[in-house]
């Protein structure tokens, strides 16, 4: 009996060995450990063995049940493993991934969305205003005179009705100041119109965005702090920065900003205008509201104001400002942040 | 406006370094335009004069010469040019000149021999493009004399003067800025007195408000002819074409003092000079050959019978000064800055004159430039002055004062500027101090040539100017104010964006102004259009009433530059006549294949109806619902809700539509408006449970008539209020127009029904009891047939 079950053993070893595929070991455990299997009917025979031989005989029958089973076991993984490691054979990794849709922002958006997170850290409140104005938001107020070149049908867009499209976002200054006192410190994007002919350099309709503080105790030196961080954040700390004296109707004293990048040719560039708001747009403001919340005697302000198109057109070198207007999507794949 | 620098140094001394001159210029708000160097200055560059020569003994193509350069000691030059002779006389760089080109010329040796300087070419000095050998200056050319002066060399310098600055108008002008600038002493001209005795012309004004002050010198027995050189050299250096020795003095104090002049020949004029508005029907033959049709708002200079000149603006041709002119008239006025601009824009004529009268001149002006006129005339024409100068009304000298604060002043600028400082720059802007009682607040009378100083802010403007914001500490004034509601608008709008470029579409950003025949594509209207008056053209001569005419335009652009697999948005107003004329508004466009084929996979699914609708149902819009909607520009239209709330639209062009824009592929639209769109979607923050309990499905396949939509079914079963019910879903629709499977007029539809409690497992037996009524509602309302 010893001998047969250790000859069975040797044979459904060298079976489990032999087999190779998943329905041959199969196979070999149903032979071998099926319930009509050679172990099997060795331990029905054990009802022969006689009583003092019995402990011996099944001690060495388990073992022989287990080292089969976890030969098949063995076997099983195995093939297993090696099946598994088939379908990994020949993948290519550096095959191109599969495309998954993706869109951009506008690179004026882009551009804007970068300007406006700066303001906003520096505590700058977003303000809105419409592109139909009227012509005391776009110029009165603003101290332009009435025989100013800009208020003539040559140089900006009329409505019938005798209202204007804006020329400048400042007319969301003069909005938030009639209906809020201080203090104010807005930022403003939007689209603004001059009666350009459309060139490689010039849009119709462009893009600008607009600041404004007034409190106490606004001087030049808090505008001064404001560009330069703004600059700095904006364009790199290493960016130079100028001011260069000017003149608008609406602020005094009047500048306008250059910068200057050594990645963008070190040459000095216009970048925006601001000044101290003018007191006589305070006094505009004050006679609209009925009250002296802008007394400038009590409060004094900033604006600044710059092209987000013109920006763009620099940074990105573009050739044609009108690739911006185009939406090919080929140039706008191009941008990202 | 352009000056000389050459002639600017008559009045002041200005450093030869251009980049310092124009920095200066444009830090005191001049904003310099261009600077055009002709001939040059050269310092170390002299005239040498060649007094002998002998082949260079190591080089055969080099002369070793012998030069004199003014100093008595010959100076030995290697020099390879041949076009020179013994005697010949040329530029000599000595050693430390710096040619053009940061050329710096040093003693050295050239093949063995010293030499000791350069001789130079015009190139070389910039007079010419290109040169054969050396300049070869005149022979009498003195050695030792600076180059400079030998050639004719000028800087012009090209600048902007802002509007409120006319006193910059002319070089005594910016002289005196500039000696402001760098604290030089002003030179101006001399003038000799007013000449004395009765005018010998009378001067009227019947137009006392426009023409406040008139004045006009009668100059007897002049010699009309060509100006002297030095005359004509200014005028040309800036630009202007020389006439005659007349012509050429009114324009040269007019680009020296700012004042416009005009002179009249004698002989042409009949009687005295009356200055006042033309009468109906007059007419002017200008001297620039135009025949003006006067208006009676027009200021004209006329004689006793007939206008003869526009004032201010141009003067009449038939009584210019001309070479058989003996006898003139010098007129100097002040005419107001907004008659001149309405006429001069009226009649289409602008000129040197009129650009500085619209501007204001300095008042004080008429009479020194008049004088300094007939200074220049007596000295280059000729004649004598024949009495005093007539005059009518008078010049308006003094200004009223202002006060500045000088507190004030630092307290705007935030600077620290001692009193002193502040006292220094305004007195030497030509300010007089009339010094009160409290200290730091001083009175300041305002020289007339600056009448754009009227408030103390404009003083306080001048200080920093001079003064220099780079001198002015950068400070930070930081005061918490709180998100407005522009704020959480852009928030929102950005939110969106974000979410349209993750759902793979990219931004687009159209104009405003559209053609209104592209509103055939405003797909949702029709509304309202607002126009343009005064468009650039019909490309631009309405405010877009929707996005979709320019996204489709943008559709067809890249079409035609093949890219047909496309998705755009747009985040941007639109405008229609009434009560919400501008909102903004999201739109969608999309058309081609929503993913790209690639080595996996060659089958591409086409975007259709339902793939824009799903962008849309992805924005987390909570009770959406698509309502069919019928517009004849679309081949499928659907109203979005939330609620009873309408968002905006999506659909399909027509495929005729589609094809125009180049594509047989679906084209998919949808606009909705953005204020609608955020009330609709919620910002959420809060626990919903998550359940813990398995779910049961059943599947229905039913026959339903055709035309009842799946949002009927849905509804029908909400409607049931089936407590167990956890969702919906469709999964197939089956239909067969040749009625063998299904018949024509029904479809087939499959739903598979969720069912689920919150607090327990679910029996079979109470899902199959839940979808036995489910079963009846769909049976009783919708007339389903089961097939089971």
């Amino acid at each position: 009996m010893e001998q047969t079950l250790t000859e069975i053993s040797a044979a459904a070893l060298a079976e489990v060995a032999s087999a190779s595929t998943h329905p041959e070991i199969d196979a070999v455990r149903v032979r071998y450990l099926g319930k009509t299997g050679e172990i099997s009917k060795i331990s029905e025979g054990m009802r022969d063995v006689s009583k003092e031989d019995r402990p011996r005989f099944g001690k060495l029958l388990n073992e022989v049940r287990t080292a089969v089973q976890s030969a098949i076991d063995a076997k099983v993984a195995d093939l297993q493993a090696q099946a598994d490691a088939e379908g990994f054979r020949n993948i290519d990794v550096t095959l191109p991934g599969t495309p998954t849709p993706e869109g951009r922002l506008h690179p004026v958006t882009l551009l804007e969305n970068r300007v406006i997170d700066v303001l906003r850290r520096m505590g700058f409140a977003l303000a809105d205003g419409p592109d139909i104005e009227d012509e005391w938001h776009c110029f009165d107020a603003l101290n332009t005179p009435a025989d100013h070149p800009a208020r003539n049908e040559q140089d900006t867009f009329y409505l019938p009705d005798g209202r204007l499209l804006r020329t400048q976002t400042s007319t969301v200054q003069v909005r938030v100041m009639r209906n809020e006192p201080p203090p104010i410190r807005i930022i403003a994007p939007g689209a603004c119109y001059r009666r350009d002919e459309v060139d490689a350099t010039h849009l119709a309709q462009f893009n600008q965005l607009e600041g404004l503080y007034v409190d106490t105790d606004v001087s030049l030196a808090d505008m001064k702090s404001t560009i330069e961080q703004l600059v700095h954040e904006t364009f790199g700390a290493d960016t130079e920065l100028r001011f260069r004296p000017h003149f608008f109707p609406f602020t005094e004293p009047s500048y306008e900003i250059d910068i200057r990048l050594e990645a963008l040719g070190g040459k000095w560039m216009e970048l925006a205008g601001c000044g101290m708001v003018d007191p006589a747009v305070f006094e505009n403001i004050n006679t609209a509201r009925g009250d002296r919340a802008f007394d400038p005697e009590k409060v004094s302000g900033f604006a600044f104001g710059f092209g987000i198109d013109r920006l763009a057109m620099i940074l990105a070198a573009l050739p044609d400002i009108r690739l911006l207007t185009e939406n090919d999507v080929r140039f706008l794949a191009q941008f990202q942040a | 406006m352009k000056f000389s620098l050459n002639w600017i140094k008559q009045y002041v001394p200005v450093a030869a370094d251009t980049a310092k001159l124009s920095d200066l210029l444009t830090f005191a708000g001049i904003e310099v335009e261009g600077i055009e160097e002709k001939g040059g200055d050269f310092p170390n560059v002299v005239v040498g004069k060649v007094i002998s020569y002998v082949p260079h003994p190591n080089a055969d193509r080099l002369r070793l010469c012998q030069v004199d350069d003014g100093s008595g000691m010959a100076r030995q030059i290697v020099c390879g040019a041949k076009n020179f002779d013994v005697g010949s006389c040329v530029p000599l760089a000595l050693p430390g000149a710096v040619l053009p080109g940061d050329f710096k010329i040093k003693k050295g040796k050239l093949r063995g021999e010293v030499s000791e300087g350069m001789m130079c070419s015009a190139k070389e000095l910039l007079i010419a493009e290109d040169a054969d050998g050396l300049l070869i200056l005149p022979p009498d050319s003195v050695p030792g004399t600076p180059i400079s002066q030998l050639l004719d060399s000028d800087t012009v310098v090209e600048v902007e003067i802002t509007p409120n600055r006319p006193d910059l108008l002319s070089h005594v002008g910016i002289a005196r800025e500039l000696a402001l600038l760098t604290s030089q002493v002003l030179t101006t001209p001399m003038l000799t007195d007013a000449p004395a005795g009765d005018p010998a012309i009378s001067v009227c004004s019947e137009a006392i408000e426009d023409c406040p002050h008139y004045t006009a010198t009668v100059i007897r027995g002049v010699k009309v002819g060509p100006s002297p050189d030095w005359l004509a050299k200014r005028l040309t250096s800036i630009g202007l074409r020389p006439i005659n020795n007349i012509v050429d003095i009114t324009n040269f104090v007019l680009m020296e003092l700012g004042q416009p002049l005009h002179a009249f020949d004698r002989a042409k004029l009949t009687g005295g000079i009356v200055v006042r508005h033309a009468r109906d029907g007059e007419t002017l033959a200008a001297l620039d050959g135009s025949t003006v049709k006067l208006a009676t708002n027009h200021l004209v200079i006329a004689d006793e019978s007939t206008p003869v000149a526009l004032a201010g603006i141009m003067g009449g041709e038939p009584t210019g000064v001309k070479e058989s002119t003996t006898e003139i008239v010098l007129e100097s006025a002040y005419f107001r800055p907004a008659c001149v601009r309405r006429t001069s824009r009226e009649v289409g004529i602008s000129s040197d004159s009129s650009y500085r009268f619209e501007r204001g001149v300095d008042p004080a002006g008429v009479e020194s430039a008049a004088l300094r006129a007939i200074d220049l005339v007596l000295e280059i024409a000729g004649g004598e002055v024949v009495g005093g100068i007539a005059s009518a009304g008078a010049p308006k000298l003094s200004l009223e004062p202002v006060t500045l604060r000088n507190d004030r002043c630092r307290k705007l600028l935030g600077a620290d500027i001692a009193d002193q400082e502040i006292v220094r720059i305004l007195t030497a802007l030509g300010l007089k101090d009339d010094r009160s009682e409290t200290t730091g607040t001083h009175t300041w009378q305002i020289p007339s040539f600056r009448a754009d100083l009227t408030r103390e802010v404009d003083l306080i403007e001048e200080v920093i100017r001079v003064h220099g914001i780079e001198n002015v500490p950068s400070r930070n004034l930081a005061r918490f104010l709180p998100a407005s509601a522009s704020d959480l608008a852009f928030d929102f709008r950005r939110r969106m964006s974000r979410k349209m470029i993750g759902a793979g579409f990219y931004e687009a950003r159209t104009t405003t102004l559209v053609r209104e025949a592209s509103l055939v594509d405003d797909v949702f209207g029709p509304r309202e259009i607002l126009r343009i008056k005064n468009p650039l053209g019909e490309d631009s001569a309405a405010l877009r009433p929707s996005l979709i005419p320019g996204l489709l335009s943008v559709v067809e652009t890249n079409i035609r530059k093949s890219t047909a697999d496309l998705r755009l948005f747009e985040a941007g107003r639109v405008f229609e006549q009434g009560d919400r004329e501008e909102r903004r508004v999201l739109a969608m466009v999309m058309t081609g294949r929503t993913t790209p084929t690639g080595w996996q996979s060659s089958d591409a699914k086409v975007a259709d109806l339902f793939s824009l609708k799903g962008v849309i149902e992805s924005f987390g819009i909570p009770k959406l619902t698509a309502v069919q909607n019928e517009k004849e520009s679309l081949a499928l239209c659907a109203a979005v809700y939330c609620g009873k709330t309408c968002l905006g639209h999506l659909g399909q062009l027509t495929p005729a539509r589609a094809r125009d824009l180049g594509t047989d592929a679906p084209v998919l639209v949808a606009e909705l408006d953005f204020d609608a769109l955020r009330e609709a979607i919620p910002v959420r923050f809060a626990y919903r449970e998550i359940p813990r309990f398995p779910a049961m499905t059943r599947d229905i396949a039913m026959l339903l008539p055709l035309d009842t939509p799946h949002a009927a079914v849905a509804d029908a079963l909400r409607s049931a209020n089936e407590a167990l019910l956890d969702d919906i879903v469709i999964f197939d629709i089956f239909t067969d127009p040749t009625g063998e499977k299904v018949p024509a007029d029904r479809k087939s539809v499959a739903y598979s029904l969720t069912y689920r409690s919150y607090e327990r497992t679910l029996q079979q037996a109470e899902v199959n009891d839940a979808h036995a009524r489910m079963k009846q509602v769909l049976n009783s309302k919708l007339g389903a047939d089961f097939r089971e």
